[in-house]
């Protein structure tokens, strides 16, 4: 397997990668535009180096996203939303380059035991995935759901917004290609024209996280600049491997359900990382440290957006599917060669698999390679003058925007809607967490939901469809009992800290 | 169980089943809110007062103004030369300059030289970069 | 336009800055043609079919012309706004089908907008059974909706997905009117959920295509994913054009066994319904007739140079240049045939 290595194929997977990390760290440009941008130079490099070529992107662009999540607290890709969680916290405290790094190691893992996975058994994990029928994964959106609660400061309010959150997302028609009926709901009379087809996620996304950041610091007068000196860099970053020792089980596990997060077609791909999040804190024996720069945070959150790339081709290489929107590119890389691919793709061309492999282990690998060693540089991004950085980040927002539909102004506004909105969400204690939750998984949550009741007519049916929907209800309950009791000894603690009358 | 459970969903009026429950939840949420919060709620007025008069007057609505500006003017300039991307590099230079202008603490030339220097360099690399390389369409 | 102060000042310096060149370039494309397709995907066929014609149009006429993949909706919008021919359109049958259809949003193309020319055809709509189903043939799912047997069929509502369902119960209607009652829609959205409906038992005849279910037929019967062709809803001139080793494992001889007229759906009694998803150009009302006519001769040329052809079998579309007057007459009556269809399917 390989002779397919040539010098072209091998610096396509590196350039693709590093453009794709490029791609990923930029806020507002993701893998999935690099991956379009690329597919119509797959015709001329033909099957295999395009697939590398392709393959890199997508591996880069997915780890790229961590960048600006830890250094900016901006996801650069709605897959590392889960990695702003605890990443940014230590960035704050200076612990950047510690942050990157246990970043950077988690995606390997996690890119590594998906591919794994893909290698030795996805013909049998595709024939699991499809007894997945609606209610099952309604009832995986579901968990992925209780996050909210647990990331929630106020229980209260955290839940609010994750509820607005899922309403906000069903504005617009309820999408027919997802088996919607095309009607619209929740539009004002009078925006139809620019509601029809509801807020888009990526606009949404850098709105509440990236131009509301920056009106905050605007609000506040533009502080300071961090100086070099007061980070934590080079030797002195704190970072060491040990930072894994009693997280091998959170790799493994983030990492597995990353992959089978992708594997099931129609959940999504920011889904994964909020399950490896929400999983990890629930098993946690220390859940209060998530969300204040707990080093196991990102562990899941990277591993687990990683552990999604080898999944979504599990449907694309044995069913024909695509996993995630990136993958549905793939899709075209193939017809444009020729090329079917379905249940029977593996057997019929096992060369052109096997090339796919390849070319993803040396992706993840130079992946690794590259961000590790280039983390110090990055690091030093927060140290750029203020005055010089957000405008350039409030420029590449708008691209973002602008071009994540291939240029639909409408998107623009949506910027700036959110960007306010995030703003405002702040002062009245709404919870942006739970609320950007809520909007990624409102709409398929919606239509398992219906479909659930619309095709099985019974209540009943989320309780007795099948075993697995018993384990899913199980994994419901452990995490929501969980959030509970936490929010109690964070009560308890509060109650004997501080005397009563001071505003939380 | 049984009949109690089962229940017909029409595809017709399939889209207002979720937004309505979603709409209960909220509606639950908000009033349970406005019970637990309602001293701080009544004190809205004095709070937003606080907010804002502590806040950076200029720079916080200089920079939702600035932004307005350059996202209303971004599409009818990039209409005078249709599908090249002007209009997003010509407004884009001033919006970075001027943006870059007012986050400045000390305002002296020496600091400008950068800012100025951004503001022509990194729209014209980023325009260029879409433009040719990437084929992507900009306003 | 509304006069907003914009849009006076937008205008003014238009006017200034560039009454000139426009009025010298009024007869052509511009050098800049943004073309908007139906569909938000970079990777399915309305893409993939549009960026062949802009490749072969970008070269012929030497300018630049970039796909943008923005989506039905949005892509009406911008082509609406933009008369000067620096917007052109590229969709296929569903622009009509979700007007018959009432889906919101679509307007009567023929009446909004101009219909340009054919480029090519997608023959791939199809429908299938699984594999070990008791419905050998469409002559046996209609036999059995006689029977008063219920026949599910899972489709996407609103367009390309649907006509073919609706072909079905017009034909059930035909031969024993009343039992088309039998036949009901699941309705779902993409490919996967359509495949998912089958092996949750959900529906018993799934919409699909040749390129997408062509290798679950291929698969050993006792695989739960199995799957048969049943139904092949491309007139059987346009899959003879198909290469002869047909899709995957499945010959061009064996697709046509699932076309008519070996595979009979009934359109009227006499005549069977067919249905070609076919690709072709839509302009602003108000473009300048001169640019309709100059991507018509364009798209002669290079229709006559034959090498457009190639690019668009390898990847199985099959080539259907008509230009803008032929095209026109031809969809709308492919039209009129449609509402028919759905009207006498809708009085009952």
């Amino acid at each position: 397997m390989f002779e397919i290595i040539s010098p072209l194929f091998l610096s396509l997977i590196v350039g693709g990668t590093l453009i794709g990390i490029i791609f990923g760290a930029i806020p507002g440009m993701t893998a999935t535009m690099a991956v379009a941008i690329c597919l119509p130079l797959t015709y001329s490099l033909g099957l295999e180096n395009g697939l590398a070529l392709l393959l890199g992107l997508y591996v880069g662009g997915i780890s790229g996203g961590l960048v600006p999540a830890i250094l900016l607290g901006i996801p650069g890709t709605p897959s590392s939303i889960t990695t702003t969680f605890d990443g940014y916290p230590m960035a704050q405290r200076g612990e950047g380059e510690k942050a990157l790094r246990i970043g950077v190691v988690s995606s390997l893992i996690g890119g590594l035991i998906s591919l794994l996975a893909l290698f030795l058994f996805a013909p049998a994990l595709a024939d699991f995935a499809i007894k997945f029928s609606y209610v099952e994964k309604f009832l995986i959106i579901l968990f992925a759901l209780t996050v909210m609660a647990a990331l929630s400061s106020d229980m209260l309010l955290g839940i609010f917004s994750g509820f607005l959150g899922i309403f906000i997302s069903l504005i617009g028609a309820y999408d027919v290609e997802r088996g919607g009926n095309g009607a619209l709901r929740l539009v004002p009379p009078g925006t139809e024209y620019w509601l029809e087809s509801g807020f888009s996620l990526l606009p949404v996304l850098i709105g509440v996280f990236g131009l509301a950041a920056i009106l905050e610091e605007a609000e506040n007068g533009v502080g300071l600049t961090r100086t070099a000196s007061s980070l934590k860099i080079g030797k002195g970053s704190g970072f060491s491997f040990s930072v894994f020792r009693g997280q091998i089980g959170n790799l493994i596990r983030s990492s597995s359900i990353g992959t089978f997060v992708g594997i099931l077609p129609g959940v999504g791909g920011s889904a994964a990382s909020i399950l490896a999040y929400s999983n990890a804190k629930t098993f946690s024996k220390t859940p209060e440290r998530f969300g204040k720069g707990e080093p196991a945070g990102i562990i899941a959150s990277e591993s687990g957006n990683n552990g999604l790339t080898g999944g979504a081709l599990v449907p694309l290489l044995s069913l024909g599917i695509p996993g995630d929107s990136t993958t549905a590119l793939l899709i075209g890389a193939f017809t444009l060669q020729g090329i079917q691919v379905g249940p029977l793709f593996i057997g019929d061309h096992p060369d052109t698999w096997n090339a796919m492999i390849l070319a993803m282990v040396i992706s993840n690998i130079a992946m690794f390679a590259m961000m590790y060693f280039a983390i110090r540089y990055f690091a030093l991004v927060v140290t750029i003058p203020k005055h010089v950085l957000y405008p350039i980040i409030l420029m590449m927002c708008v691209i973002g925007a602008y071009t994540i539909n291939y240029g639909v102004m409408f998107d623009v506004w949506t910027l700036l809607i959110f960007g306010l909105f995030g703003w405002l969400a702040t002062k009245i204690r709404l919870e942006i967490a739970p609320f950007i939750i809520g909007f990624i998984l409102g709409p398929s949550a919606e239509i398992y939901f219906v479909k659930s009741l619309e095709s099985f007519g019974d209540l009943t049916i989320f309780f007795t469809k099948s075993w697995i929907a018993m384990v899913l209800w199980g994994l419901v309950l452990a995490s929501l009992v969980g959030s509970i009791t936490m929010a109690r000894k964070r009560k308890a603690q509060v109650d004997l800290q501080t005397s009563r009358g001071t505003a939380p | 169980m049984g009949e109690l459970t089962r229940i017909s969903i029409d595809f017709e009026t399939s889209h207002l089943v979720f937004p309505a429950i979603i709409a209960i939840g909220l509606g639950l949420l908000g009033l349970a809110i406005a019970i637990r919060d309602r001293r701080q709620i009544l004190a809205a007025g004095a709070y937003w007062r606080d907010v804002f008069g502590k806040a950076d007057k200029p720079r916080f609505f200089g920079t939702i103004g600035l932004t307005l500006i350059y996202f209303v003017l971004m599409e009818p300039v990039g209409r005078l030369w249709p599908n090249t991307g002007l209009g997003f590099l010509i407004c884009s230079v001033p919006y970075v300059l001027l943006t870059g202008l007012l986050f400045m603490r000390e305002r002296t030339p020496a600091a400008a030289l950068p800012v100025a220097v951004t503001a022509v360099v990194a729209p014209a690399f980023v325009w260029w970069l879409f433009t040719y390389p990437f084929f992507l369409t900009l306003p | 336009m509304k006069l907003t102060r914009r849009n006076i000042l937008a205008t003014a310096a238009a006017a200034v800055l560039l009454a000139q060149p426009l009025a010298a370039q009024a007869q052509q494309l511009p050098r800049n043609v943004r073309l908007v397709i139906g569909s938000k995907s970079t990777g399915g066929d309305t893409y993939q079919n549009s960026a062949i014609v802009a490749e072969a149009l970008s070269e012929h006429l030497g300018i630049n012309v970039k796909v943008d993949a923005v989506g039905a909706s949005e892509a009406f919008k911008i082509l609406e706004r933009d008369s000067r021919g620096t917007t052109i359109m590229i969709f296929h049958d569903q622009s009509y089908l979700a007007n018959l259809y009432g889906v919101p949003g679509y307007d009567d193309p023929f009446e909004k907008y101009t219909v340009g020319p054919s480029v090519a055809i997608n023959p791939g709509n199809a429908y299938l059974v699984a594999a070990d189903s008791p419905y050998g043939s469409m002559e046996d799912i209609l036999k059995a909706a006689e029977k008063g047997e219920r026949i599910r069929v899972a489709i996407q509502p609103g367009g390309v997905s649907e006509i073919g369902f609706s072909a079905l119960k017009n034909a059930a209607r035909v031969r024993a009117p009343g039992s088309e009652a039998n036949i009901v829609p699941v309705n779902t959205g993409s490919q996967s959920d359509k495949n998912q409906a089958m092996w949750d038992d959900l529906a018993d005849v799934i919409n699909g295509s040749i390129q997408a279910n062509e290798q679950f037929t291929q698969l050993p019967a006792d695989d739960a994913k199995a799957m048969r062709f049943v139904w092949i809803t491309a007139r059987p001139e346009t899959i003879a054009q198909a290469p002869a080793e047909g899709m995957g494992k499945t010959s061009r001889d064996q697709l046509l066994g699932f076309t008519s007229p070996a595979t009979s759906v009934t359109l009227d009694g006499t005549s069977d319904f067919t249905f070609d998803k076919e690709f072709f150009f839509l302009y602003n009302k108000d473009m300048d007739p001169a640019i309709v006519a100059q991507i018509d001769t364009a798209l002669t040329e290079i229709f006559a140079a034959g090498k457009i052809q190639e690019r668009q079998k390898e990847a199985f579309f099959i080539p259907n240049f008509l230009p803008s007057q032929e095209a026109q007459a031809h969809l709308s009556a492919k039209r009129d045939t449609y509402a028919k269809v759905i009207a006498e399917i809708s009085g009952d």
